[in-house]
């Protein structure tokens, strides 16, 4: 009787963005789906795309980064994965209330919230992947602006945000802010404004950090990528999400408000070529959710830095060093990696 | 939870199909409305109401401390769908719907979360860090506002002609694009109120002189003022015919009628450049608050009335009858904002609270900003010269050093101001800048607070004190509270020259002599300069213009008109009261007394007409051996007590001279300073005025200080002190 009384624990899903499938994640696919329709199904449209399917790339072509890196390989790779631990979840003990992304993410959280259905999330996923991966205009470089112990500097945010904008325009160099990305910042540019920023930033530990086969997503160097998309993709059918979704500005689309003309638009404009701020899309889910945990499904646990570095920004759940944060980990798990299979396990019936 | 009888009202609707008609029947095309726009509407619309019924089950439990709700005005959440969310909107405290739509208009807010955090008064709440429950939003352009009954209205129009002043300047300088429109809600009850019917004569009054005035003034009728019926049809039958202002009505429990209505009102506002007047008909749920016993004042039946026209029933009939949303989901969606609204508040309750007096105060004195002051060429005329003519000189340079500067106030402009203080102002930088305003003093501080929130340096000119007083919460309620209630994000900076206090001759009565200041003293923040000189004057006033412009802070310079054209002091030609101008650098910081002479047997602490008069029975009072000084205030509040102190820690007698009334002076302050720093009370002494009016003819300085009664006090406390000197001398040898 008690079990049945106790209150479902109320998660905020946060779909991760490119570069968390590596080698360590090579074969999770095929442990976590393997046999599932939904995976065949995805296989069979790759065949038709004359793509390797996702079985083959998880399962039987050896990792390497110059292959499964690629937009249009990894971006499917994790969104599979994703799916895959997103379906896996108790629904009779865990409720989501909520769901967001990062990046790429942002098309997983389409289909996690049931905005999208998952095959023609993964047609679209496949696509801009392709598009990418075909295009790959610019690069991105990742710089933190927080301490060691992840607390905020917003001094240094300042700093690094004028410099690009001085390093912008000279000598060629094209450089933006492309991700709010929690304690960090990823910018966008073309190869000679990421060299000059690379040899302005001060080095620390592994920054600054070029990210390998990622263009310069969320920048005006996008603009020719989105209007192939929208050529491409004209008639996604994209529909209201079946719970409240959260997007790379922090607006909030509703099961009952959502017009789906709206949501393509963004998804295939704005979204691509104007900063993406995951940052604000996790204030506001947790601010207006305020869910009991937050699950990253998907490959890799590289993502978690970025939402915990958030955490403290926000001050959520009293958490404000990364101390603290590895203390409430340790006593009360709250943010849950799929990607690392003992956290997986805490949410699978 | 319990359903409250509205929801239950609600819930029996969705399930038997009993839905209400608007009077209109209008199409969504017909409207401008999509679907889902409509659905988001409600979906404000649901969040307000589960707000209010929330913020009374915290109430009950001690977690939350405000609960007038916004139940039954929610159709304003389709005004705010019509405007954008860059037009600056002062919004009253029924509107909690239109700041939530209007937050859906900039992704990455959170609307429930820092509502809630509101009602809980935590000091994480992002507009007034639970200093009080007010609708606002930095980021949306929504300037807090207060409780007190449509003091806000002046304001409004003040910012609403802030727009077409930064075009007349040719920037873009302000807080708020140019081609805003201001907005500014309030209720039937408060319509009434004479600050709402100046400012809406002074929106007409500038509208009938071509003036832009993008105004929309939207009066939410609910038909009740706390138990006071609102009589049928007087508000329409009192704006109907109003010159100058556009009159829309529109059903606010129909989001369509009024998202069409407000559209129009959008229109005519920022295209004519004139203001509206939108007049919303709605109904108030649940009672004036959550304290507040309808049931004492309205018959079952009213209430019942009442209840049957919730707009949530309107509006998901609207859904249903367009085939937008069926039953289920109406009901779904209500639910689960319901359930949302419990969740975040579990958390928002637990938010930190304001713990200290140190904390709440933090923002009385608002954050500084850049100077915005330019290098002007000036040459300084150093003849000797009067108060009033210095000061004109001052004004004159200061409007050449700030471009932002603007005047305004009755006869500043043509004539120069009753004193001349203004002349030739007016004729060297344009009219819109030296402002003849219309005969409303809580207009004319109404036009500061909205040029200073929208980026002016004012200077606004009450001509005499005592009119003060009719419009005296515009600094009280309002300019002093905006930093206060915003935790410094919205601030009103301005500098307001009163003409007052006693002595005048020729020309007497109590209302050109007010001496009652004690109404200014008392508000925290507000920084209060009197000058006894005309030297002084410069420095004060180029002082205060520099407060405003960098520490954004309302300073009041308090003017002595006895002493705009005092030119001598003991004989008539002696010249002996005019001074050089000091140039634009001299600056008199706050708090900082000034001194003349070093004399030790008394010291007198003075302001005002009182320097000038203490100055002439010095002249007597040395002549008779009497060794003393006079210490200038020169700033009437946060005075520095320790200075003053140290000023008179060497004198054997102290005497506070005070021309303003015993009762409730700066000298009483002054006096419990030094006590309160060890002065032993004996050496203490004031000269004040009587608790009086001012008369007219020869009585009119028959209650103040005068020369005599200084020489006579100053006499009566310096023997004593000489006699005792001689006793203790006597018993030494």
């Amino acid at each position: 009787m008690s079990e049945m009384t106790q209150p479902k624990e109320r998660l905020l899903i946060v779909c991760p963005g490119r570069g968390t499938y590596n080698q360590a994640e090579w074969g999770s696919l095929t442990r976590h789906a393997a046999g599932s329709e939904w995976l065949s199904r995805f296989d069979a449209l790759r065949r038709e795309q004359n793509q390797p399917t996702l079985s083959e790339l998880d399962g039987e072509t050896p990792f390497r980064l110059s292959v499964h890196g690629r937009g249009d390989h990894a971006s499917p790779l994790i969104y599979a994965c994703a799916l895959a631990d997103a379906l896996a979840i108790d629904r009779e003990r865990y409720e989501i209330c909520a769901v967001t992304g990062n990046s790429m993410g942002w098309y997983i959280a389409l289909a996690l919230s049931g905005a999208l259905a998952q095959d023609d999330a993964f047609t679209l996923i496949n696509t801009m992947g392709h598009l990418m991966q075909t295009s790959l205009i610019g690069g991105q470089l990742l710089y933190p602006w927080v301490d060691d112990q992840w607390r905020p500097q917003p001094e240094r945010r300042r700093e690094l945000l004028a410099l690009i904008e001085t390093l912008h325009g000279q000598e060629g160099s094209e450089l933006y802010l492309s991700i709010e990305l929690g304690g960090m910042l990823v910018f966008g540019g073309n190869e000679a404004g990421l060299k000059r920023l690379t040899e302005e930033l001060p080095p620390m530990e592994r920054f600054p950090m070029r990210l390998h086969q990622h263009a310069a997503f969320h920048t005006p160097m996008q603009e020719s990528v989105k209007a192939e998309a929208r050529t491409r993709l004209p008639a996604t059918p994209f529909g209201a999400p079946e719970v409240p979704l959260i997007d790379g500005r922090g607006k909030l689309w509703t099961p009952w408000s959502t017009d789906p003309e709206a949501l393509w638009d963004y998804t295939l404009g704005e979204q691509l070529v104007t900063p993406y701020d995951f940052t604000a899309a996790l204030r506001v889910s947790l601010r207006e959710f305020v869910p009991d945990r937050v699950v990253i499904p998907g490959p890799g646990a590289t993502l978690g830095g970025a939402v915990a570095q958030a955490l403290i920004q926000l001050g959520w759940w009293g958490l404000d060093s990364k101390a603290a944060f590895q203390a409430m980990q340790q006593s009360d798990p709250r943010l849950i990696s799929m990607g690392i299979e003992e956290q997986r396990e805490w949410l699978l019936a | 939870m319990t359903p409250f009888p509205l929801e239950a009202r609600l819930f029996e609707a969705l399930r038997d199909g009993d839905w209400p008609s608007p009077a209109q029947a209008w199409s969504l095309e017909q409207a401008g409305l999509t679907a889902p726009a409509l659905v988001e509407l409600f979906e404000s619309q649901v969040l307000s109401r589960q707000l209010d019924l929330h913020a009374r089950r915290l109430q009950a439990r001690g977690e939350a401390f405000y609960t007038i709700g916004s139940s039954g005005h929610e159709g304003n959440a389709a005004i705010a769908a019509a405007f954008r969310v860059t037009d600056p909107a002062l919004l009253h405290y029924r509107d909690a719907a239109f700041l939530l739509q209007r937050s859906k208009q900039l992704p990455g807010q959170t609307p429930a979360y820092d509502m809630l955090l509101s009602f809980a008064a935590s000091s994480e709440d992002p507009i007034s860090g639970g200093r009080h429950k007010v609708l606002g939003s930095k980021a949306l352009n929504v300037p807090p506002q207060t409780s007190t009954i449509a003091s806000h209205t002046p304001k409004a129009v003040g910012m609403a002609h802030s727009f077409g002043l930064w075009r007349r300047l040719g920037e873009q300088g302000g807080e708020w694009p140019n081609d805003s429109v201001t907005i500014c809600s309030f209720g039937d009850a408060s319509f009434n109120h004479s600050t709402t019917q100046g400012a809406l004569n002074a929106a007409a009054w500038a509208a009938y002189q071509g003036a832009p005035m993008p105004l929309v003034m939207v009066c939410e009728d609910n038909g009740i003022g706390i138990s006071t019926p609102t009589p049928g049809g007087w508000i329409e039958q009192s704006m109907r015919a109003r010159p100058e202002i556009h009159y829309l009505s529109c059903d606010g429990l129909d989001l369509l009628d009024t998202y069409r209505t407000a559209r129009e009102a959008e229109r005519l506002a920022r295209r004519l450049k004139q203001p509206v007047f939108l007049h919303m008909h709605c109904v108030r749920l649940m009672g004036h608050a959550g304290s507040d016993a309808q049931q004492a004042y309205l018959t079952p039946q009213q209430i019942k009335a009442f209840d049957a026209r919730d707009p949530l029933l309107y509006s998901a009939g609207l859904l249903m009858r367009h085939g937008v949303l069926d039953a289920e989901a109406i009901r779904a969606l209500y639910e689960h904002i319901g359930q949302r609204v419990a969740e975040v508040a579990e958390v928002a309750i637990r938010q930190p609270k304001l713990d200290s007096a140190e904390a709440v105060m933090a923002p009385i004195v608002p954050p500084s900003r850049p100077a915005r002051r330019q290098p002007a060429e000036s040459k300084v005329d150093e003849t000797p010269a009067t108060m009033a003519r210095l000061l004109n000189q001052s004004l004159y340079r200061l409007m050449a050093e700030y471009p932002h500067l603007v005047m305004a106030g009755q006869d500043v402009g043509r004539k120069g101001g009753v004193y001349g203080v203004t002349q030739r102002l007016q004729a060297r930088y344009g009219a819109y800048r030296v402002i003849d305003t219309l005969l409303d003093e809580q207009s004319i501080l109404g036009l500061g607070i909205g040029l200073a929130q929208n980026g002016f340096v004012p200077i606004v000119e009450i001509q005499f004190l005592a009119y003060l007083h009719n419009a005296e919460d515009q600094l009280r309620g309002e300019a002093a509270t905006l930093s206060f209630f915003s935790k410094g994000q919205y601030t009103n900076p301005m500098v307001i020259r009163i003409a007052g206090l006693g002595y005048q001759k020729g020309f007497g009565g109590h209302f050109h002599n007010d001496n009652a200041i004690a109404v200014l003293r008392d508000i925290p923040g507000i920084l209060v300069a009197c000058p006894s000189n005309a030297a002084d004057a410069v420095g004060l006033m180029q002082e205060a213009v520099r407060l405003a412009d960098e520490e954004q802070r309302v300073v009041v310079m308090l003017e002595p008109i006895a002493l705009y054209h005092s030119r001598d002091l003991i004989e008539e030609g002696d010249r002996r009261w005019s001074f050089s101008d000091p140039g634009p650098e001299h600056r008199l910081p706050v708090g900082v007394p000034g001194q003349w002479g070093e004399g030790r047997d008394l010291a007198i602490v003075t302001y005002g007409n009182g320097v000038y008069l203490s100055h002439q029975a010095r002249e007597r009072l040395e002549a008779k051996g009497i060794a003393l000084r006079i210490i200038d205030l020169r700033w009437l509040t946060a005075l520095d007590h320790d200075a003053i102190q140290r000023r008179v820690a060497d004198c054997a007698q102290v005497l506070c001279v005070d021309e303003c009334r015993r009762s409730g002076s700066v000298s009483e302050e002054v006096i419990t300073g030094l006590v309160e720093r060890g002065v032993e009370s004996h050496r203490l002494h004031r000269l004040t005025a009587e608790d009086s009016f001012i008369p007219l003819g020869p009585a009119a300085t028959a209650t103040l200080p005068s020369v005599a009664a200084i020489v006579e006090r100053a006499e009566g406390l310096v023997p004593r002190q000489i006699a005792s000197k001689r006793t203790a001398t006597e018993s030494r040898t």
